[in-house]
C-alpha cells in the first residue's frame, strides 16, 4: 500500500514510507489504533453523560457547585500516571482503569463548562421564558440548556483531549492502544517505532481536537448574538 | 390544548394599595389603579418611578410585599403563575426572542409545550405572521440574528399573540428602534390595536408615544401614581406642575393659541343634514345606510342642533321628529381660536363642536382629534 | 529507614528534574513573548502552534525526545520545557494582550512610550494570567516528570515503574503518594500567593 506513485522514486521518501510500513506491520498499529479508538471513545461518552449530569446536579442545588468543583480541581493536579497506578487495585490491569482515570479527568472540564453555562445565560431570555409561562423545568431544557451547548461542547473539547493523553498512558498499565507501542519502542529502543508511533498518536489527536473544534465554533455560529 | 385560559375576556384589573421594596426603597408605594376591559393603557413616567414593577406584578413576575392585584376580581396570587402566565401575552423592549430557536420556534414555543401538533403549529404561525405583516414563507425558518429590529419586534408580538390572549403586558416595546422605525411601528400598532380587541397596558416614556396609542394614560413618579386620565384630561386638568410638564401642556398650549378651529376641524359634507321634521324611524334607516354616528338638522331658531345616533335608537316608533329629540350644540366660527374652542368644550363636557364659516356649517370639531392630531 | 533515605533522594531527584524544566520553560518563554508582542503574525503563529501542539498527548512528546535527543537527564528536562513552555507563553500573550484599549490609548495620551507602556500598562494587567499559566505549568511539570523516568529521567517516577514490573506495592506507593502530596502542595500555595499577590484592584475580576 505505501509503494507506487512517483513519490517512492525519491529515494529519502522511500525510506520513510519502507519504514511506516516495517512499524505498522510489527506493532500492528491498525489493531492498536483500533483499541485506542475503543477506549477513548467508551471513555469519552461516559465522561459526557457524567459530566453533564454532575453539572446540571449542581447547577440545581448550587450549596454543591464549590466543593463538587473543588473536588475536581484537585482530582485535575493528581499526576495522569499516578492516578492511573492508584487505580490498579480496584480495576485491575488494563483498560478498566485507563478508561476510569480518562473519565475522572474529562469530568471537571464537563461538569465546570455545564455548570458555567447554564448558570451565565443571559437573564433577558430566562425572564422572557418566565414570562411567557414555561415552568422551571422547560426553562432549564428549553432555554438554558440549548443556550448552554456551546460551552458544553467547549468542556467536552477540552475532555477530548485529555482522554487522549490518558488513554495513551494506558499502554504502560496493559491495557494496548497506540500507548503499548510507544512504550515498546521506548524498551526496544527502536526509533523508528517511536516516531512513527508517536507522529501517529500526535495527528490522531490534533484531527479529533480540530473535529471537535469544528463543531463547537458550528454550534457558537448557530447561536448567533450569544458565544 | 392542555389547560383552558383562565379568562377569555377581561372585565378588570384591580391594583389596591399595592407595594413593593427593594431595601428601604420603594419600587411602588401604595398603588391603586384599574384597568378597564378592552381599553390601553399606558404607564408612563421616568425610568425606577415604578412603572415597569407595577406592569410585571400583573404577571406575577414580580409579587407585591402588600396589596392586592386582581383580574375579574379574582387575586392573581390565586393563579398558578405558569397558567397565569400563558393567559397573558408579554413584549419587551429588547424582545428577548430566543437565539436558538427560529422564528416558528419561537413564536411556537408555548403552543408547543401546549401539546399542540406540528401542522397545527406552522398553521397558527403563519397566520401570526401573516397579521404582523411578515410573509410566513420567507420568515418561518429563520433565526433571531437574521432579522432586523423592527422585524425582531414584530415577532416578538405575533410571539405574545399565540395563545390569543385577552390581556397584553408591552415594556417599552418600541423603546430599542430607531425614530422612523418606531413611528412606523406604533401606526400600525395604531391600526391592528382596533383589530385586537384586547385589554393591553402599554409601558413607555414617551409621551407622544402614550399619547397617540393610549385611551387612557397613567403617570407615575417616585414609586406613586401621580395621576390617570384620558390625554385630553392630563393635558386640560394636570394635577400638578409635574404632570403639566410631562405632558407638556405649556408648550401645547402655546401652539394651540396661535392655530384657528379650522386648522384641525374635519371636514362635513352634506349628508350629515337631515330634515328637522323628519321622523325617527326613518332618520335611523338612512344614517345607519350611510353608517352615520350623528347627524344634524337646521333648527327653526337658526340654530342648528346635533341627533346621536342612540337618541334616535331611544325614540325608535314613538313618532317623535328630530326636532323633538335633538340636543343644542356647541358652535364656533372657524377663526376662532382653537384653544378657546377646546377650553370651552372642556367645560361644557361636550366632544364636538359645529364649525361655521360665515352662516354656512363648514366642518367638524372633535376634541379627542385634535390632540391626537397635535402630538 | 532504607526505604525513606531512598524517597528523599527520589523525591529530590523529582524536584530538581521538574524545576529545572520549569526554569527552563520560563527562561524560553520571555523572549517568545517580547517577539510576538512586536510582530502580531508571529503572536497568532505562536498561539496557533501552542494550541495544536497541547492536543498531543504527553507521552508522545516524552517518548519523540529519545529519537531527537537520546535518554538521561537532559532530554527529560527538555520534553518537560516543551510540555510547560506554551502555557506559559499562551497564558503570557493573553494577559498582555486582553488589556481594555482605552487604557493603552490614554497611556500613549500622557506620552508613555511602547516599552514603557509594556513595562507599566500590559504587565501588571498580566500578572493574574502570567501566574494562572506558571501555575498550570508547575503542576504540569510534577505531572510529567513522572513519565519521564521512563526515559531516564529517574526520581519518583523511576520507583513507580520499577514497582510496576515487580508488582511491588509498597514501592508504588512510595513514588505515587509523594508525588501526589507535591501536587496538592503546588495547588494550595500557588492559591495562597495568588491571592497574596494579586493588585487590589484586579482582585474582582479574577
Amino acid at each position: 500500500m505505501w509503494n507506487g506513485g512517483c513519490l517512492s522514486e525519491i529515494p529519502i521518501i522511500n525510506d520513510v514510507l519502507t519504514e511506516v510500513q516495517r512499524v505498522w506491520d510489527t506493532q500492528l498499529l491498525s489493531l492498536r489504533t483500533l483499541e485506542h479508538l475503543y477506549m477513548f471513545t467508551i471513555a469519552l461518552f461516559v465522561s459526557i453523560l457524567i459530566g453533564i449530569a454532575v453539572g446540571v446536579l449542581i447547577y440545581r442545588s448550587p450549596k454543591l457547585a464549590d466543593p463538587v468543583l473543588n473536588g475536581l480541581n484537585v482530582v485535575e493536579t493528581i499526576p495522569d500516571v499516578a492516578l492511573l497506578v492508584l487505580l490498579l487495585p480496584i480495576f485491575g490491569i488494563g483498560a478498566g482503569p485507563t478508561v476510569a482515570a480518562s473519565i475522572l479527568y474529562s469530568i471537571l472540564p464537563i461538569t465546570r463548562n455545564t455548570y458555567t453555562g447554564l448558570a451565565n445565560v443571559p437573564r433577558e431570555y430566562v425572564e422572557i421564558a418566565e414570562a411567557l409561562g414555561l415552568n422551571p423545568g422547560e426553562v432549564l431544557m428549553r432555554v438554558r440548556f440549548p443556550l448552554a451547548l456551546p460551552l458544553i461542547a467547549g468542556g467536552i473539547r477540552i475532555a477530548v483531549v485529555f482522554t487522549m493523553g490518558v488513554v495513551t498512558l494506558g499502554g504502560l498499565i496493559a491495557a494496548g492502544g497506540l500507548g503499548a507501542a510507544l512504550q515498546n519502542g521506548i524498551q526496544l529502543y527502536d526509533m523508528g517505532t517511536i516516531l512513527v508511533t508517536g507522529a501517529w498518536v500526535g495527528l490522531l489527536a490534533v484531527i479529533l481536537d480540530g473535529g471537535a473544534g469544528v463543531i463547537e465554533n458550528r454550534l457558537k455560529v448557530r447561536y448567533g448574538t450569544w458565544s | 390544548m392542555k389547560f383552558k385560559k383562565l379568562f377569555n375576556r377581561i372585565e378588570s384589573i384591580k391594583l389596591e394599595s399595592v407595594t413593593k421594596s427593594y431595601g428601604d426603597r420603594f419600587a411602588v408605594r401604595d398603588l391603586d389603579l384599574e384597568v378597564r376591559g378592552g381599553e390601553l393603557m399606558i404607564l408612563i413616567g421616568r425610568s425606577g418611578s415604578g412603572k415597569t414593577t407595577t406592569l410585571r406584578m400583573i404577571n406575577r413576575l414580580i409579587e407585591p410585599d402588600s396589596g392586592r392585584v386582581s383580574i375579574n376580581g379574582a387575586n392573581v396570587e390565586d393563579f398558578d403563575p405558569v397558567r397565569l402566565r400563558r393567559s397573558i401575552g408579554y413584549v419587551i423592549q429588547n424582545i428577548g426572542l430566543l437565539p436558538h430557536l427560529n422564528v416558528s420556534g419561537n413564536i411556537g414555543l408555548i403552543l408547543k409545550l401546549e401539546g399542540w401538533d406540528q401542522a397545527k403549529i406552522r398553521e397558527r404561525v403563519s397566520e401570526l405572521l401573516n397579521f404582523v405583516s411578515l410573509p410566513p414563507k420567507s420568515f418561518m425558518d429563520r433565526y433571531p440574528h437574521q432579522l432586523s429590529g423592527g422585524q425582531q419586534q414584530r415577532i416578538g408580538l405575533a410571539r405574545a399573540l399565540a395563545m390569543d390572549p385577552p390581556l397584553l403586558l408591552m415594556d417599552e416595546p418600541f423603546g430599542a428602534l430607531d425614530p422612523l422605525l418606531r413611528t412606523q411601528l406604533q401606526d400600525e400598532f395604531c391600526k391592528i390595536k382596533k383589530e385586537l380587541g384586547k385589554t393591553i397596558v402599554f409601558v413607555t416614556h414617551d409621551i407622544n408615544e402614550a399619547f397617540k396609542l393610549g385611551d387612557r394614560v397613567a403617570i407615575m413618579d417616585n414609586a406613586s401614581l401621580v395621576q390617570v386620565g384620558t390625554p385630553e384630561e392630563l393635558i386640560f386638568e394636570p394635577s400638578n406642575e409635574l404632570v403639566s410638564e410631562i405632558v407638556d401642556s405649556k408648550r401645547k398650549y402655546r401652539h394651540m393659541e396661535a392655530l384657528k378651529v379650522r386648522d384641525m376641524m374635519q371636514s362635513l359634507d352634506s349628508g350629515y343634514f337631515l330634515e328637522g321634521n323628519m321622523p325617527a324611524e326613518i332618520a335611523l334607516r338612512k344614517m345607519v345606510d350611510a353608517g352615520l354616528e350623528v347627524a344634524f338638522v337646521f333648527k327653526e331658531s337658526g340654530t342648528v342642533g346635533k341627533i346621536p345616533l342612540n337618541e334616535v335608537l331611544k325614540a325608535g316608533n314613538t313618532g317623535k321628529s328630530l326636532n323633538d329629540i335633538s340636543k343644542s350644540l356647541l358652535v364656533f366660527p372657524a377663526d376662532a381660536s382653537l384653544f378657546e374652542a377646546l377650553t370651552q368644550l372642556k367645560e361644557e363636557g361636550e366632544s364636538m363642536a359645529l364649525v361655521l364659516g360665515g352662516e354656512m356649517p363648514v366642518g367638524l370639531l372633535f376634541s379627542d382629534r385634535v390632540l391626537q392630531g397635535l402630538v | 529507614m532504607v526505604i525513606s533515605a531512598e524517597i528523599l533522594q527520589a523525591t529530590l531527584e523529582h524536584f530538581f528534574l521538574a524545576y529545572t524544566a520549569l526554569l527552563a520553560g520560563i527562561i524560553v518563554a520571555v523572549p517568545l513573548v517580547l517577539l510576538s508582542l512586536y510582530s502580531e503574525r508571529l503572536a497568532s503563529l505562536v498561539m496557533k502552534f501552542s494550541n495544536l501542539v497541547q492536543a498531543v498527548p504527553s507521552f508522545a512528546v516524552v517518548a519523540v525526545v529519545v529519537p531527537l535527543i537520546g535518554i538521561g537527564f537532559t532530554p527529560a528536562v527538555i520534553a518537560i520545557m516543551l510540555r510547560v513552555l506554551l502555557p506559559i507563553v499562551k497564558n503570557t500573550y493573553i494577559g498582555l494582550f486582553n488589556v481594555d484599549p482605552a487604557l493603552i490609548d490614554s497611556a500613549k495620551g500622557i506620552g508613555l512610550t511602547e516599552f514603557q507602556i509594556i513595562r507599566n500598562v500590559r504587565l501588571p494587567n498580566a500578572y493574574p494570567a502570567i501566574f494562572a499559566g506558571v501555575k498550570f505549568a508547575a503542576i504540569l511539570a510534577n505531572s510529567i516528570a513522572v513519565l519521564t523516568a521512563l526515559i531516564g529521567g529517574g526520581g519518583l517516577g523511576s520507583m513507580i515503574f520499577e514497582g510496576l514490573t515487580n508488582f511491588n506495592t509498597a514501592k508504588i506507593l512510595a513514588g505515587t503518594l509523594p508525588v501526589i502530596a507535591i501536587a496538592l502542595f503546588l495547588d494550595f500555595s500557588f492559591s495562597v500567593l495568588e491571592h497574596r499577590l494579586t493588585p487590589e484592584y484586579l482582585k474582582n475580576e479574577t
